[in-house]
C-alpha cells in the first residue's frame, strides 16, 4: 500500500476512525446529543475527504478495492443519507427511554459496510463488506426493544438474510472452482469456458449468485421479508434499509456486471427479467389496498427495484450499456432521496417510546389540516414516487423508459406501464387520506432538525426534477468513464 | 440587450403571481399598477430590444437559452427563446397593444368586485402568448398555446354568476380543443419523423428529408392547419368566436381580436418552410381564408349586436391573413395581422367606451346620434372603420390589405379568382363597418349616453388612432424570415381598382343607411331576402348545423350509453386488480418457514431459467 491508497481511502478511513471517537465517547459519558453532534462531523468530514480524493482517482487499491467517481459519488449519497438519518434518529429518540447512544455506532458501521460495498472489485471485499452491512443491521432493526415486533422483524431478516450470504459464499466458492480467481475483473475474462463441469460450475454459482443479490434487493420472488421487516423496525432503521441497503447492493452488481461481462450473458439478462416483471407486478398489486402506510413504502419499494432493473437489463444490448448506467444510477438516486423523504415523514410522526410506528393509514387523516407544510412535503414525496412531471421520479422514470425503449424491451415497459398505472392508486390514496377532515386534534410536533431535513430532501426531489440538466451532464460522463 | 429578453415574458407572469397570491387582497391602486405597469415595463424593454435588433445593418436571429429540462436519449425539452423579426413584431403588437388594453382596463373595471382576478388573467394571458411567439421549440410553443387558450377561456367566463357566459367559455374551450387535439397530432407526427421539435432545426431538416408534395409533410400542414383552424376562428371552427363577446370588452379587444386569434397566423408563418413543401396544405389554407372571409363579412352585415359585429369581422380578417399564408404572402400576412391588431383593438375600446356611456347596452339600433355627445369614440370608430373598410391611403388597413390583394392576383392561374373573391369580401367589410358607424353614430339619438370617460379610456383610444393611420407606414421587419414574394406592380387597373373598392362600399353604405336614398327594405322584406338574411344573420346556419351533427347524435349516444360501456373495461381492470392484490396477498402469511420456503424454490427457478437459457 502507497501513500496513494490512503488517500484514495481517506473516506473510509475517516469514517472509521469516527467510529472509534464515538465508540471512546460512549465509553466515558452517555450523552444522546454528544454522540449524535460526534457522529454527524464526523460524516462531515468523511464528506469533506471527498474533494482530496476526486483529483487522484481512478485508484486500485489491492485487488480489493476501487476508488473511482462511481464509488465516490454512491459514498457521498451513503453518507448524506446517514446524516439524514442520525438527525432523524435523534428526534425519534430523543428524550425517551432506553439507550439510544449506540444505534449510531450501528448506524455508522453498516454505512462503512455500504462503502465498501460500492467499491468492491473482489469477493472478499464484497462479502467483508456485506457482512458489515447486514450484521449492524439485524442490531439496528431490533434497536428499541419496546415490543415483539422489532425483535420478530430482526429474527427473521437474520435467518432469511444468513441464507441469502450463505447462497452468495456458495456461488462464490463455485465460480472459484470453476475460474480459479476470486476478483471480478479477472472472472470476465474466463466466462465463456470450453468444459462442461467448468460450465455446470459457473452455471449454478451464478444462479447462487443472483439468489443472493435478488434477495438483498428483495425482488420477487425473494421478497417475502420486505414488509414484515419495513413494519417491524423503527422508522429510521426502515430508511436506512430501504435506501443504503439497496442502494450499495445495486452498485455493487452494477460494478460486478461491468467488470465481468455479464450483460453479454443472455441466461442471466433472461434471469433479471423475470425478477424485473415479477417485481413491478407483485410490488404494485401487494400494495394496492396495503392499509399500513410502511408495508405500503415497502411494497412500492419491491416495485420500483423492478423499474430499475429495466434499465439495467437494456444494458445487455449492444451499445446501449452507457445509456443503460445512466439511467440505473440516476432513478437509483431519484429513489434514494424519494423513499428517504418517505420514511422521514413516518419517523417524524413517530416516537421510540409507542409501541408502534405511526404507520397506519388512518393516522394520517386530515394532515393536510393539522400540518400543511408536512403533508405537502409527503405529497412531492408520493408525486416523485408515483413519477409525476417536476419530480425527481418522474425523470428517473422517463430516463428509465428511454433505455428500455432503446433496447427495445417491449415486455419490460409494458409491465412497467402497467405497475405504474396500478401504483398511481395508492399513492394518491394516502394523499386523498391526508385531506380528509381531521379526527384528532392533538398538535403535531415537527423537530427542527428532522424539519431540516425533510425540508432538503423535497427541495432535492423538486430540483432533480424542475432542473436535472446538471446531474444528467455528471451522470454521462460518469457512465462514460465506466464503460 | 440580449440578455433582457427573458425577462419580457416573465414580468407579466410576476404581475399574474403577486395577484394570484394576494387573493384580491391588493388595494385597488395597486392591482392597477401592477397588473398595468408590469405589461407596460415589458413593452418598455421590447422597445429596447428591438431598437437594438433593427439598429443593426443585418439583423441576426439569436436563441437565448433560459434551461434545458432534461436531456435524456436525445430528448430535450428547453426553455428557448428565439428572437427574429417575426418574434419581435408579434412582440411589440402584444406588450404595446396589450399594455394600452391594460391601462384602459383600470378604468372600464374599476367598479368590478373581481378587478385583481381580472388583472391576474390579463397578465397570465399576455405571459403566455409571448412565450407563444418566443418559444424556439414546437413543445415550448404548445405550453403557450395552451396558456394563452386556459385565459381565453377564464376571460370569456369572467361574469361566471351568469350561466350564459359559462357556457360561451365552454364552448371556446371544447371547440379550440378540436384543433389543439390536430395539433397535438402534427407534433407528434413532425417528431416521429424528424426527431427534434426545435423549429429552426426541425425546418432545415424537413426541407433535406422530403421532396416537395410528399404526403407525410402535407398531412402534417393540415394538422397543424387544425390547430391554426381552431385558434384563429376561420372555417370550420369559427362558431367560438361570436359568443367569445360575452367576456368583458378590454379582453375582446386584446385576446379575440387583436392577439390570440391571430396565433394560428402566427404559427402557420412560423413553420412556413413546411407549408411550402406541402403545396396542397398551402392552397387549403388559402381557400380556408377565402372562404371564411366571405362567409363572415356576409354575417357581420346582418348582425345588431355592436360586439358580435366586430367579432365576425374579426374572423374575417384573419380570413386575409389566412390567403395571404396560403398564396405566399407571408410578411403581408404578418403585416395585416399587425395593422388589424391595431384598428380592431382601437374598434373594440371604441365600442367598449360606448357601451360603458350607454349602461351596457349593445343593440346598434339603440343607439344613434352619438357623434357629437362621444367625440372621443366616435372619432375612433370613424378612424377605426376606416382602417378596417381600407380607405386608400390615409389609413394602416389600406396598405396592409391591398398588398394581400395585389399578391392574390399575382399567384398562378387562381391568383384572380382568390382576388376576386378577397375584392368582394372587401366590398362588404366597407359597408359593414360603415353601416355601424352611420347607425350607431349619426341619425337621431335613441338612448342618452352618460358622461364620456376619463383619460385612461380616452388616451388608449387616441394612440390607436395614431397607429391605426400611421401603421401602414411601419415596415414590418421580417424579410429575413420569409421567401421573398413575387414582385407586385403598384398601379395599373388592378391596382386602382382594388383602391377603389373600399370607397365604394363606403359610398354605398352612405347612400343605404344615411342618406337613405336606396332603400333596401323591398328586398329584405321578401321572402327570400328575409331568407337570406335569417341565414346570414346564423351566421350560414352553422351552430344549427353543428348541433343537428355533432351535439345531437353525441348526447343521444351519451343518454343510451348511461353505464359507459368503455367503463367496464376500467371497472373490470380495478376487480382484476383487486382480486390479484387479494390472491397474491395470501402468500404474505408472515410464517419464516413459508418465506424460507419459497426462496429455496425461487432458487431452483433462477437455476432452471440458466440452465435452459445458457
Amino acid at each position: 500500500m502507497t501513500f496513494l491508497d490512503f488517500q484514495a481511502l481517506s473516506p473510509l478511513l475517516a469514517l472509521t476512525a469516527t467510529i472509534l471517537v464515538v465508540l471512546m465517547i460512549i465509553a466515558y459519558n452517555r450523552n444522546h446529543k454528544v454522540v449524535c453532534t460526534t457522529t454527524v462531523i464526523g460524516l462531515f468530514i468523511t464528506l469533506a475527504t471527498i474533494p482530496c480524493v476526486i483529483g487522484i482517482d481512478p485508484v486500485q487499491v489491492t485487488q480489493l478495492l476501487v476508488i473511482d467517481r462511481f464509488a465516490l459519488l454512491l459514498i457521498t449519497l451513503i453518507a448524506l443519507v446517514t446524516i439524514a438519518v442520525s438527525l432523524l434518529a435523534y428526534d425519534y429518540f430523543d428524550g425517551n427511554s432506553g439507550r439510544p447512544e449506540e444505534f449510531y455506532l450501528l448506524l455508522m458501521l453498516s454505512a462503512l459496510g455500504g462503502m465498501v460495498l460500492v467499491s468492491s472489485t473482489h469477493f472478499a471485499s464484497f462479502l467483508l463488506g456485506l457482512e458489515l452491512l447486514s450484521i449492524s443491521l439485524y442490531a439496528l432493526i431490533s434497536y428499541p426493544i419496546k415490543g415483539l415486533i422489532p425483535l420478530e422483524a430482526a429474527v427473521k431478516y437474520l435467518i432469511l438474510s444468513g441464507v441469502a450470504s450463505a447462497t452468495l459464499l456458495m456461488g462464490a466458492a463455485l465460480l472459484y472452482a470453476g475460474l480459479g480467481t476470486l476478483s471480478f475483473e479477472q472472472l470476465g475474462s474466463g466466462f465463456y469456458p470450453e468444459q462442461a463441469t467448468v460450465q455446470a460450475y459457473i452455471v449454478i454459482g451464478s444462479a447462487l449468485l443472483l439468489t443472493g443479490l435478488a434477495f438483498k434487493l428483495s425482488l420477487v420472488p425473494f421478497h417475502m421479508w420486505t414488509p414484515d421487516v419495513y413494519e417491524g423496525a423503527p422508522a429510521p432503521v426502515t430508511a436506512f434499509v430501504a435506501t443504503v441497503s439497496k442502494g450499495a447492493i445495486f452498485a455493487l452488481m452494477v460494478r460486478f456486471f461491468v467488470l465481468t461481462g455479464a450483460f453479454e450473458y443472455q441466461s442471466i439478462l433472461v434471469g433479471l427479467s423475470v425478477f424485473a416483471i415479477g417485481s413491478m407486478l407483485a410490488g404494485n398489486l401487494l400494495a394496492l389496498m396495503q392499509n399500513n402506510v410502511k408495508r405500503m413504502l415497502a411494497y412500492s419499494s419491491i416495485a420500483h427495484i423492478g423499474y430499475l432493473l429495466v434499465a439495467f437489463i437494456s444494458g445487455g444490448i449492444t451499445g446501449g450499456m452507457a445509456l443503460a448506467l445512466e439511467a440505473s444510477i440516476f432513478f437509483l438516486v431519484a429513489y434514494i432521496v424519494t423513499t428517504l423523504g418517505a420514511f422521514g415523514i413516518v419517523t417524524i410522526l413517530s416516537n421510540s417510546d409507542e409501541s408502534r410506528d405511526c404507520d397506519a393509514l388512518e393516522n394520517y387523516t386530515g394532515l393536510f389540516w393539522r400540518r400543511p407544510a408536512l403533508a405537502g412535503a409527503f405529497s412531492i414525496i408520493l408525486f416523485s414516487l408515483a413519477g409525476i412531471p417536476l419530480t425527481a421520479g418522474f425523470i428517473g422514470k422517463f430516463y428509465i423508459i428511454a433505455a428500455g425503449v432503446k433496447g427495445t424491451l417491449w415486455l419490460l415497459i409494458a409491465t412497467l406501464v402497467v405497475g405504474s398505472g396500478i401504483g398511481i392508486y395508492y399513492y394518491l390514496r394516502v394523499i386523498y387520506t391526508m385531506t380528509l377532515k381531521s379526527t384528532s386534534t392533538e398538535p403535531i410536533r415537527i423537530p427542527v432538525a428532522s424539519g431540516w431535513v425533510m425540508l432538503l430532501v423535497t427541495a432535492t426531489i423538486l430540483t432533480l426534477g424542475v432542473y436535472p440538466t446538471p446531474f444528467i451532464d455528471m451522470l454521462g460522463d460518469l457512465a462514460k468513464s465506466l464503460t | 440587450m440580449n440578455d433582457l429578453l427573458w425577462i419580457v415574458p416573465i414580468l407579466p407572469l410576476l404581475g399574474f403571481l403577486i395577484q394570484y397570491v394576494s387573493a384580491g387582497k391588493l388595494p385597488k391602486l395597486w392591482v392597477s399598477c401592477i397588473g398595468a405597469g408590469s405589461v407596460g415595463l415589458a413593452a418598455i424593454i421590447v422597445a429596447l430590444i428591438g431598437i437594438e435588433y433593427l439598429q443593426q445593418t443585418d439583423p441576426v436571429a439569436y436563441t437565448v437559452t433560459l434551461y434545458t429540462w432534461m436531456d435524456v436519449g436525445g430528448f430535450k425539452p428547453g426553455f428557448s427563446f428565439y428572437l427574429d423579426g417575426l418574434s419581435l413584431t408579434m412582440m411589440f403588437v402584444i406588450t404595446g397593444v396589450g399594455f394600452l388594453i391594460h391601462l384602459y382596463s383600470t378604468l372600464f373595471m374599476f367598479d368590478d368586485e373581481s378587478y385583481a382576478r381580472f388583472f391576474a388573467y390579463m397578465n397570465l394571458f399576455v405571459s403566455a402568448m409571448l412565450v407563444l411567439v418566443l418559444a424556439d421549440n414546437l413543445l415550448l410553443l404548445y405550453l403557450g398555446w395552451e396558456g394563452v387558450g386556459l385565459c381565453s377561456y377564464l376571460l370569456i367566463g369572467f361574469w361566471h354568476t351568469d350561466a350564459a357566459n359559462g357556457l360561451a367559455a365552454r364552448k371556446a374551450f371544447v371547440v379550440t380543443r378540436v384543433g389543439d387535439t390536430a395539433m397535438a397530432l402534427g407534433l407528434f407526427l413532425l417528431f416521429a419523423h424528424l426527431g427534434t421539435l426545435d423549429i429552426q432545426p426541425m425546418m432545415k431538416l424537413a426541407g433535406e428529408t422530403w421532396q416537395t408534395g410528399d404526403t407525410i409533410p402535407t398531412i402534417a400542414c393540415l394538422l397543424i392547419l387544425g390547430g391554426a383552424v381552431g385558434k384563429s376562428a376561420q372555417l370550420p371552427l369559427q362558431t367560438w368566436l361570436p359568443d367569445a363577446m360575452a367576456g368583458p370588452t378590454p379582453v375582446s379587444a386584446l385576446i379575440h381580436a387583436a392577439t390570440m386569434v391571430t396565433a394560428g397566423v402566427y404559427l402557420i408563418a412560423r413553420t412556413h418552410d413546411l407549408f411550402l413543401l406541402a403545396p396542397a396544405a398551402q392552397m387549403t389554407v388559402a381557400l380556408v381564408g377565402l372562404i371564411t372571409l366571405i362567409m363572415a363579412a356576409c354575417t357581420a352585415l346582418t348582425q345588431t349586436d355592436i360586439k358580435r359585429i366586430l367579432a365576425y369581422s374579426t374572423i374575417s380578417q384573419i380570413g386575409y391573413m389566412f390567403l395571404a399564408l396560403g398564396v405566399g404572402a407571408w410578411s403581408a400576412g404578418i403585416f395585416h395581422l399587425m395593422t388589424h391588431a391595431f384598428f380592431k383593438a382601437l374598434l373594440f375600446l371604441g365600442a367598449g367606451a360606448v357601451i360603458y356611456s350607454l349602461h351596457h347596452e349593445h343593440d346598434i339600433f339603440k343607439m344613434g346620434g352619438l357623434r357629437t355627445k362621444l367625440p372621443v369614440p366616435f372619432w375612433s370608430f370613424l378612424i377605426g372603420s376606416a382602417a378596417l373598410a381600407g380607405f386608400p391611403f390615409i389609413t394602416s388597413g389600406f396598405y396592409s390589405k391591398d398588398e394581400i390583394l395585389l399578391q392574390a392576383w399575382a399567384y398562378g392561374d387562381m391568383g384572380p379568382w382568390l382576388w376576386a373573391g378577397g375584392a368582394f369580401g372587401a366590398l362588404l367589410t366597407a359597408i359593414y363597418s360603415f353601416r355601424l358607424v352611420f347607425i350607431v353614430f349619426f341619425g337621431e339619438t335613441r338612448t342618452e349616453p352618460s358622461a364620456p370617460a376619463g383619460w385612461a379610456m380616452a388616451v388608449p383610444l387616441v394612440v390607436l388612432c395614431g397607429l391605426a393611420i400611421v401603421g401602414g407606414w411601419f415596415h414590418v421587419p421580417v424579410d429575413a424570415v420569409f421567401p421573398e414574394a413575387s414582385p407586385v406592380r403598384h398601379g395599373g387597373t388592378v391596382f386602382w381598382v382594388t383602391a377603389a373598392i373600399p370607397v365604394l362600399g363606403i359610398l354605398i353604405a352612405w347612400m343605404i343607411f344615411l342618406r337613405k336614398s336606396i332603400d333596401v327594405t323591398p328586398l329584405t322584406d321578401s321572402a327570400v331576402g328575409r331568407l337570406v338574411t335569417r341565414f346570414w344573420f346564423s351566421h350560414w346556419a352553422m351552430d344549427w348545423l353543428y348541433d343537428l351533427v355533432l351535439v345531437r347524435p353525441y348526447r343521444w349516444i351519451a343518454a343510451i350509453n348511461k353505464d359507459d360501456a368503455v367503463d367496464y373495461v376500467y371497472n373490470g381492470t380495478a376487480s382484476l386488480a383487486q382480486f390479484l392484490h387479494r390472491l397474491i396477498g395470501t402468500s404474505q402469511t408472515g410464517q419464516l418457514r413459508w418465506y424460507a420456503a419459497t426462496m429455496a424454490a425461487g432458487l431452483v427457478l433462477v437455476i432452471a431459467i440458466l440452465m435452459e437459457f445458457i
